[in-house]
C-alpha cells in the first residue's frame, strides 16, 4: 500500500517536472519570473524604507520575501484544475488506486518554485537593503520556507478539491486565498492587527507559525521558539493534508452520485 | 488468457436519472437490460444524448446508478467498485485524457503506477504497448506534438496499461483518418482474439458491423434491440433515400406505388423518397428518369434515420 502510493507520487511528481520544464527555460525563470517576484518583494521594502525605519523594512521584506512561497505554492488550485480541463479526471477516479496521492504529487512543482523564488528573495535582498542575515544561521531559513511552501500546499489541495468542482473560479479562489494569507498571517503587519476573529484565523492557516519562526530565527530568538514555530506549521500542515484527502474523496463520490465527473469530450 | 466463459457484464433494470432545480428529473437510462459475453465485442450504438455514455460512465464506476444492478465479471459496481477499477480499461474519443506535456512513455508509466504495477512491469509493459500501437518512434516525444489519430492510438495503450480484462471504448475512432481507424479495428480484433470483452459506443454503424459480435440499440434511454452485425448490415442495405426535384405529381403519386417504397413527401421543393426493401431506390430512380426528372440524388440514410424506421419498426414490440 505505501509502496504503491509512493510509486505514484513519484510518477505524479515526475510529470510535475514535465509542467514545470514545459512552463519555463531557465531564461524564462530567472529573467520574466523571478525578476518580477523579486520586483515585488523590494517594492513592500522600499516601503519600509520609505518610512525611515529599518526595522520596518526588514519585516516588510521577510514578510513578502517568505510569502512568496505561500504564493507560489497555492498555484496547485489552476494546476489541478488542469485534471478537469484534461479530461483526466474520470480516468483517475476510475483507476484502482487512490487519485489522492497522485493529487498531492501531480502539482510539486510549485513547492520546488516558491521555495527557491522566496529563498532567492530572502537572501538576495536583505544583504541590499543592509539588513543582517547572520551566517550560518540565517540559511536555517530554507528548511522554514520549504516548509511554508508545504503546508500552504496543503491548505491550496483543500480549495483544489473544490476548484475541481468550480474549475471556472480557480483564479478567483487563488487569488482570494492569497490576498488572506497576506494580510492576516502577518506578511504586511503582526497578526495582532486585525481584531478578532482573524488572529484566531491566522492560527490555523499556513504561513503563520513559518514566517514567524523565520522572523524568530532572524532576530536571534533562541532555537525552542524557532523549532516551536515550525513545529507548529508542521502541525497546520498535516491537518490541512488530512481535510484535502477528506476533501478529495468527497469530492470523487459526490462527483459519482451527481454525475458531474465528465467522460471524454 | 483463459478460455472466454459466462458473462462480463450483466445489466439489469439500470435506471440513471439527474435532478433538475425546478423541473423534473432528466431520465438518461431508462430500465436497461444487457448482457455482455466474456470475450465478446459489444457495440452501443445510439444518437448524441440516447444514453450510451451514461452505461459506459456506470460501467467504468465514475457515475452511480439509481436504479438496478450492473455487475462486472461478478463485481457489482456499486458496493464491489475497487474490484471492478482492477478489471476495467477506459478509453475516450477525441484528445483529452492525456497529459499534452508529458512524452507517450511518461503517459503510460504514470497511469502503470495508478494501477499498482512494479516499476519494471511498467516499464515493459509501456515499451510494449508502444510498439503495438504503432507509437514506439515517438515515444519520447511530448503528447502535444501528436495528431490527433496518435493521440488515440496512445489513449488505447494507455487503456490496455492495467491489462483490462474488460475494455470500455467510448467513441475510439473520432477524428482518426480511414487508415487510422482501420489500423484500430484490426487491434480489436487481436484484443478480442486475446479474449478480452470490449464495449465499443459508435455513431458509425459500418465500424460496429466491422468489429462488433452483437450490437445494442439505445435511443431515450432505452434499450431498443440487440442485433448482430449482420442485421446492421442488412438495415444499412435495405434503407435508401431518394432525393428529386421538379417531379410533377403523377409521377410522385406513380412513385408511392413502387414496391418498397416506405415513404414520399415534399420537402422545399424537392420529392424526398425512402425506401425499405433491397432494389426499390433503383425501381424509383428508374421511373423518374423515364418521366425526365433530371435532378436525382440518392444515398444511404442517417443513422438517426434508420434508426427511426428501427423503432417505429420494432420499437414498440422489442420495448
Amino acid at each position: 500500500m505505501i509502496r504503491d502510493n509512493a510509486r505514484v507520487l513519484a510518477a505524479a511528481f515526475t510529470s510535475a517536472l514535465a509542467d514545470l520544464r514545459a512552463i519555463y527555460t531557465w531564461r524564462t525563470w530567472s529573467f520574466a519570473w523571478l525578476s518580477r517576484i523579486l520586483a515585488q518583494v523590494a517594492f513592500y521594502a522600499v516601503i519600509g524604507r520609505l518610512l525611515g525605519s529599518a526595522e520596518r523594512t526588514q519585516y516588510l521584506l521577510v514578510g513578502n520575501a517568505v510569502f512568496i512561497a505561500a504564493l507560489v505554492s497555492l498555484l496547485v488550485c489552476a494546476s489541478t484544475a488542469w485534471e478537469r480541463q484534461a479530461g483526466t479526471l474520470p480516468l483517475l477516479v476510475a483507476a484502482p488506486t487512490s487519485p489522492f496521492p497522485l493529487f498531492v504529487g501531480r502539482s510539486a512543482q510549485w513547492l520546488l518554485d516558491g521555495t527557491m523564488c522566496a529563498s532567492i528573495a530572502l537572501f538576495v535582498l536583505s544583504p541590499l537593503f543592509g539588513l543582517p542575515m547572520p551566517m550560518p544561521r540565517a540559511l536555517l531559513a530554507l528548511p522554514l520556507i520549504a516548509l511554508v511552501s508545504w503546508s500552504t500546499y496543503c491548505f491550496g489541495l483543500v480549495l483544489s478539491a473544490f476548484v475541481l468542482r468550480k474549475v471556472e473560479v480557480r483564479n478567483l479562489v487563488s487569488g482570494l486565498s492569497s490576498l488572506t494569507l497576506m494580510l492576516v498571517c502577518g506578511v504586511q503587519v503582526p497578526t495582532t492587527f486585525w481584531p478578532a476573529p482573524f488572529p484566531q484565523l491566522a492560527e490555523v492557516l499556513p504561513l503563520t507559525h513559518g514566517l514567524g519562526a523565520v522572523r524568530d530565527l532572524l532576530s536571534g530568538a533562541p532555537a525552542g521558539v524557532v523549532v516551536g514555530g515550525a513545529a507548529l506549521e508542521l502541525c497546520v500542515a498535516t491537518g490541512w493534508l488530512v481535510v484535502a484527502g477528506l476533501a478529495f474523496r468527497h469530492l470523487a463520490e459526490s462527483g459519482r452520485r451527481d454525475g458531474s465527473i465528465e467522460f471524454g469530450d | 488468457m483463459g478460455e472466454p466463459t459466462g458473462s462480463a457484464v450483466v445489466v439489469e433494470g439500470l435506471r440513471r436519472s439527474y435532478e433538475r432545480k425546478r423541473q423534473e428529473p432528466r431520465v438518461a437510462l431508462d430500465g436497461i437490460d444487457l448482457s455482455v459475453a466474456v470475450g465478446e465485442v459489444h457495440g452501443l450504438l445510439g444518437p448524441n444524448g440516447a444514453g450510451k455514455t451514461t452505461l459506459c460512465k456506470i460501467l467504468s464506476t465514475v457515475l452511480l446508478p439509481t436504479g438496478g444492478r450492473v455487475e462486472v465479471f461478478g463485481h457489482d459496481v456499486v458496493t464491489d467498485t475497487a474490484a471492478v477499477r482492477r478489471l476495467l480499461g477506459i478509453v475516450f474519443g477525441g484528445e483529452r485524457g492525456l497529459y499534452g506535456r508529458l512524452t507517450a512513455r511518461q503517459n503510460l508509466r504514470y497511469w502503470s503506477a495508478l494501477y499498482r504495477q512494479p516499476r519494471a512491469v511498467g516499464r515493459q509493459r509501456s515499451a510494449a504497448l508502444l510498439e503495438r500501437v504503432g507509437l514506439a518512434d515517438r515515444a519520447d516525444e511530448r503528447v502535444e506534438t501528436f495528431s490527433r489519430g496518435m493521440k488515440q492510438r496512445l489513449h488505447l495503450a494507455r487503456g490496455l496499461i492495467g491489462d483490462p480484462k474488460l475494455l470500455v471504448l467510448d467513441e475510439p475512432t473520432i477524428g482518426m483518418d480511414p487508415v487510422a481507424a482501420r489500423d484500430f479495428r484490426t487491434l480489436v480484433g487481436e484484443l478480442r482474439a486475446e479474449g478480452r470483452t470490449i464495449l465499443i459506443t459508435t455513431h458509425d454503424m459500418a465500424e460496429a458491423e466491422a468489429v462488433c459480435d452483437r450490437v445494442s440499440l439505445i435511443d431515450g434511454g432505452k434499450l431498443v434491440a440487440t442485433e448482430n452485425p449482420k442485421t446492421i448490415g442488412d438495415w444499412l442495405s435495405t434503407y435508401e433515400r431518394v432525393v428529386a426535384e421538379d417531379v410533377p405529381e403523377d409521377v410522385a403519386v406513380s412513385v408511392r406505388a413502387v414496391p418498397g417504397v416506405r415513404d414520399a413527401t415534399r420537402s422545399e421543393g424537392s420529392l424526398v423518397v425512402e425506401t425499405d426493401a433491397a432494389g426499390a431506390a433503383g425501381r424509383v430512380v428508374e421511373l423518374l428518369v423515364k418521366a425526365g426528372v433530371a435532378r436525382i440524388s440518392t444515398g444511404k440514410p442517417s443513422l438517426a434515420d434508420v434508426y427511426l424506421h428501427v423503432i417505429g419498426d420494432r420499437g414498440s414490440v422489442v420495448r
